[in-house]
């Protein structure tokens, strides 16, 4: 068994050091900001690590009823999925993660697109 | 469906739990209806209290149900009390001082056994009627009185009564907050910013910052509509002394040339306060961050410090509001 991007990138402290350029990412970008501009910052935070945990294949709790429930409501489409995935992988760029594991990661989160997107 | 007190009140759709209570003719307190000045807190006995209604408030309130009832929209039946948190204490008006034409200095008498760090604040209320606003502390845990400040709002029935308060007893609740100096990082850079009265939470920290020698970059920030406003202005550059890294810059959002541009050791701009925060630092970290005032101001603020490079544990807020319209 392969050990998971997670634990190669350095488990909880890489996501504590990826979760602010991450969040910092998606609030200045105009296509998806208005659905991180939560007042409180600090659980839209804690939301944005999940998902990043999440990502790198970490200790999770995922729920695909749960995400598509909390999702559906925003009505998001292609253009604000291929966002995040952006900033996804300009944030672990930024943090000098090997293109390799970057495409892993990005897979995780392509693998949940259709929980996210309403169709 | 609320139960309160023995009663049952069904909620209408997204309504609050303070609107319902008064809207059924429960006095209960509140002030800002923006989920920052506390003054409506309850405890939930019984269901699920939504996570926004409890932004702000300290784990352990958490932990007991305490929630915000001007910011709780219930999707679920809750069963709720007054709450009787923090010990209160009889204080006795012992000065007022004019500190601009609209703000007052009203020094207290301290209490026996009130505990509080410079920067936190208090729910204040007149004994008559129970009438209660919060107020932040500018003074130090060292002083033996309290001191608060004051924006006298035209018809405003507490700013109003305590000018003419002297020798009145008031009851004090808390303190509370997160606004206050940090202790054992004497080199860390320090942005204060506030409008108003919310110089009073900012001063006790840069008193309580000189008592304790920091030795960081300090940069004060002060909005208000003219230059009268930009009150304790001495009193300030008095701490310059004990603080070296202290600069002070004031935002106007009218004046004259006269009153613009270096004023003693103060810096004076007619630019809003964010604009002429950022200006002097667009870059923010690794330092810690003070903003009292309104509370759209304080969240704006946040959010493009946050985007700046501080990080959201180094940001301590003291939002507060005038009185909302009836």
């Amino acid at each position: 068994m392969t050990t998971s991007i997670y634990e190669r990138l350095g488990g909880e402290a890489a996501v504590d050091a990826a979760v602010d350029i991450f969040y910092r990412k998606v609030l200045a970008d105009e296509r998806i900001s208005s659905f991180f501009d939560d007042v409180d910052m600090d659980r839209q935070r804690a939301k944005q690590k999940a998902f990043l945990t999440f990502a790198f294949g970490g200790p999770n709790s995922y729920a695909g009823k749960d995400m598509r429930a909390a999702h559906a409501r925003m009505k998001l489409t292609e253009l604000h999925f291929n966002a995040v995935m952006e900033n996804l992988g300009a944030t672990l760029a930024e943090l000098g993660v090997p293109a390799a594991l970057i495409g892993e990661a990005a897979a995780i989160a392509l693998s949940v697109k259709g929980d996210i997107v309403s169709s | 469906m609320l139960h309160f007190e023995g009663k049952d009140y069904p909620l209408e759709e997204g309504e609050s739990v303070l609107d319902c209570l008064l809207r059924n003719g429960e006095q209960v307190n509140s002030l800002c209806r923006s989920g920052s000045c506390q003054s409506c807190l309850l405890q939930a006995t019984a269901g699920p209290v939504p996570a926004p209604a409890q932004v702000g408030l300290k784990d352990a309130w958490k932990q007991q149900g305490y929630f915000l009832a001007c910011v709780c929209r219930p999707r679920e039946d809750l069963a709720l009390a007054r709450c009787d948190v923090g010990a209160s204490f009889d204080a006795l008006v012992k000065q007022v001082t004019t500190f601009s034409p609209n703000i007052i200095g009203v020094k207290l008498s301290r209490p026996p056994g009130f505990e509080f760090r410079a920067g936190q604040f208090v729910q204040l209320s007149r004994p008559s009627d129970g009438l209660m606003r919060p107020y932040s502390i500018a003074s130090l845990p060292s002083d033996n009185e309290l001191e608060l400040h004051v924006a006298l709002l035209p018809g405003g029935q507490m700013s109003g009564w305590l000018s003419e308060a002297v020798g009145q007893s008031v009851t004090l609740r808390g303190p509370f907050g997160e606004c206050f100096y940090q202790e054992g990082e004497p080199e860390r850079p320090l942005v204060l910013a506030g409008t108003g009265t919310g110089l009073a939470p900012l001063f006790g920290v840069l008193r309580a910052a000189a008592q304790a020698g920091h030795r960081g970059e300090i940069s004060l920030f002060h909005g208000s509509p003219q230059a009268s406003g930009i009150y304790l202005r001495s009193a300030l550059e008095e701490l310059a002394a004990s603080l070296p890294g202290l600069r002070l810059f004031g935002s106007l959002l009218s004046g004259a040339p006269s009153e613009l541009g270096a004023q003693g050791l103060w810096q004076l701009e007619l630019a809003p306060l964010d604009q002429v925060v950022f200006s002097r630092h667009p870059k923010l970290d690794g330092h810690r961050l003070f903003l009292c005032g309104a509370p759209s101001f304080v969240q704006s603020l946040r959010k493009r410090a946050y985007l700046a490079g501080a990080s959201l544990s180094r940001i301590h807020c003291d939002a507060f509001a005038a009185p909302h319209p009836a």
